[in-house]
């Protein structure tokens, strides 16, 4: 008699089938969130911590296995260990050869690392799991001090609602087809390290203090965040390249525009630019043009036509009975295809939230995201703005100007890197 | 805590050198405050076993060749040679390719070994051990492999099932060949399909549930 599991096996949705076709060792598709605790963590609470999690979020006892036409998430008896941080950040979880499970949790003085493969969920969901598994790991540690009762956590969804595939739940059918322009976009290079290591460089800063410089030019902390970005890519750009715009690709939580409270991907990318050989390269007129690329492409009917596009291009029938290398082989086509019409990525997280009864035991919370380019993750935790470089190259001038921007208008800045030689 | 006057920021942990600029730092180190692990470099090299079993095919390749052209220049033999070790290859490459899946791995090789002796029985001038003999033992030897396989290294049954399914089906495959008077001996096929008839029903009447939920599982569009 086989023992009923609470989920035999189950599809990927829409924006986790892009995932696995395009994995490999140069882009493992791994994001990392980080919890900075305020003390050394505890290796028997956070498993202790670990174990009580994972019954809130079965999907995650999954591997990844591939079928005839599709790949799919299979049950697992496989239990999650915590360790202490011991390989390189963002090295690949998903391996076709290898039965393990898409994340991974492990520690290091103060820090709680998740990394998770992008197939599983996106960053709203993760960040789901971390503060859960951080909920857990303070109230058991602590015991003593909510004796008065715990706290809520504020992630209100029931397990179907968690399972859910947002992407097919929202569709609403074929959408009128469109062209798509494919405008070749600049492309950083650089020298990689040998073993493919993902240089990361974090810096802490005060949130107040640069929502109130991005207030002085008037726009929102995002916006300004992207169009420094973009400026301290310029700095780097030869003049003959100037002919090609900087695209920036921001992820956006679609959340925020379809009721969901899903724990697995549910988000879409827009695309924001500026051509240096048209506009006149002051920090002011990428301001301005970010400022209205966003306007124009963050609406609910352009986030809709957008997904409704890509789910159409999976429910079509001849996609459907594809065998599934050669799905992957024309995936690998579309997204290089795809990929050269963007510089780099911008990935806002937001604010995370936590009970304030957590605040004393918290130090800051930090992502960041494995690339084939250089990429800006952030996140802030109260007054703690966490921006985050990873980047595959050696050269760190991109990241030198963005910083050196930022402080040069009087932020305070506190940066941390793992590669300690140039 | 230390400091780069160049960037005009701190820096937490442990460095020589500013991250970002590469420039003089001043300050006292703090190796307590280091955020993440020193990992040193791995060097991934491509295999060595496998590197020396290239050279040794190549080698054995060449010599033959060599051989065959300076002494022997009546009979082509070295071409076997070099055809022997490239289905060799073929078949190690299918190996190594799904050896994490053991069951997958053997029907795997049930249908290369049966293709390649195919096209090896047709090249000599067709004699009809490929179909005669070839064809029906390794199904057979598939399915013994796989229920012995299964119970030593302890698979799973539902990891098992669906390449024991697929195995069956083959070694029904021979009776066309009794049907259509392909072979020139016979017994061989006809032990391959009554112990595949037997196997599969077995595998239906006790696992038909399991069968039919790996089918809809890994086929599902």
């Amino acid at each position: 008699m086989t023992r009923k599991k609470p989920i035999e096996w189950i599809r990927l949705d829409n924006a986790a089938k892009i995932f696995p076709p395009t994995t490999n060792e140069k882009d493992t598709k791994v994001f990392r969130f980080i919890c900075e605790l305020n003390e050394q963590v505890d290796k028997d609470i956070l498993q202790q911590a670990l174990d009580k999690t994972m019954i809130h979020f079965p999907l995650y006892r999954t591997i990844l296995r591939k079928g005839v036409f599709w790949y799919y998430f299979e049950s697992t008896d496989l239990t999650p260990e915590v360790k202490e941080e011991y390989k390189l950040p963002c090295s690949m979880l998903y391996n076709q050869n290898r039965r393990n499970l898409l994340f991974e949790v492990t520690y290091y003085k103060n820090r709680v690392n998740l990394e998770i493969y992008h197939a599983l969920t996106d960053g709203t969901g993760a960040l789901a799991f971390l503060k859960t598994l951080i909920y857990y790991y303070l109230t058991i540690k602590y015991a003593a001090d909510f004796a008065e009762g715990l706290p809520n956590l504020d992630y209100d969804a029931t397990m179907s609602q968690k399972m859910d595939d947002s992407f097919i739940k929202h569709y609403t059918g074929s959408p009128k087809s469109r062209k798509i322009k494919l405008r070749k976009a600049y492309k950083i290079t650089g020298r990689r390290s040998i073993d493919n290591r993902l240089k990361v460089i974090e810096g802490v800063m005060s949130a107040k203090e640069v929502i109130n410089l991005a207030h002085k030019y008037e726009t929102t902390l995002t916006i300004y965040l992207v169009a420094i970005f973009i400026y301290s890519i310029y700095q780097e750009m030869p003049d003959r390249s100037r002919r090609y715009p900087i695209v920036i690709s921001v992820p956006v939580n679609l959340r925020a525009y379809f009721p969901s409270v899903t724990a697995r991907n549910f988000f879409g990318t827009i695309n924001v630019s500026y051509d240096f050989s048209k506009g006149d390269g002051s920090l002011d007129d990428i301001i301005r043009k970010i400022k209205d690329d966003f306007s124009q492409a963050l609406t609910t009917e352009k986030l809709r036509v957008q997904m409704n596009r890509l789910i159409a291009l999976e429910k079509n029938a001849f996609a459907r009975v594809a065998p599934l290398f050669f799905k992957d082989m024309v995936l690998r086509i579309a997204n290089s295809i795809n990929d050269r019409g963007i510089t780099a990525a911008f990935s806002n997280i937001g604010k995370v939230k936590m009970d304030k009864i957590f605040s004393p035991y918290i130090r800051l919370f930090n992502c960041f995201v494995s690339a084939r380019r250089p990429q800006i993750a952030m996140c802030s935790f109260e007054d703690r703005l966490v921006i985050s470089f990873a980047s595959p190259f050696i050269g760190t001038d991109i990241q030198k100007n963005f910083f050196r921007i930022l402080s040069e208008q009087g932020i305070k800045i506190a940066i941390a890197s793992n590669v300690k030689e140039l | 805590m230390l400091h780069c006057e160049h960037c005009k920021l701190d820096i937490r942990g442990s460095h020589s050198l500013c991250p970002l600029c590469g420039g003089i730092i001043r300050g006292e180190n703090d190796i307590e405050d280091d955020v993440f692990p020193h990992i040193p470099t791995i060097y991934q090299e491509f295999n060595i076993f496998i590197r020396a079993m290239i050279l040794v095919s190549i080698s054995a390749v060449v010599i033959s060749f060599a051989i065959n052209i300076l002494f022997t220049k009546e009979s082509r033999w070295s071409v076997l040679v070099a055809a022997g070790v490239l289905c060799m290859w073929i078949s190690l490459f299918f190996i190594i390719k799904k050896k994490s899946n053991i069951p997958k791995t053997i029907v795997w090789q049930v249908a290369l070994i049966s293709l390649l002796s195919v096209i090896w029985d047709y090249s000599i001038g067709w004699i009809g051990w490929s179909i005669d003999y070839v064809i029906p033992s390794v199904c057979i030897v598939a399915m013994i492999v796989m229920a012995v396989a299964a119970k030593i290294l302890k698979i799973g049954i539902r990891d098992i099932i669906i390449y024991m399914f697929v195995d069956g089906i083959f070694g029904i495959i021979p009776v066309l060949f009794i049907i259509f008077n392909w072979v020139n001996v016979t017994y061989p096929s006809v032990i391959c399909v009554a112990a595949s008839v037997i196997f599969l029903s077995a595998l239906l009447l006790f696992q038909g549930d399991n069968i039919k939920n790996e089918l809809n599982k890994r086929m599902h569009i």
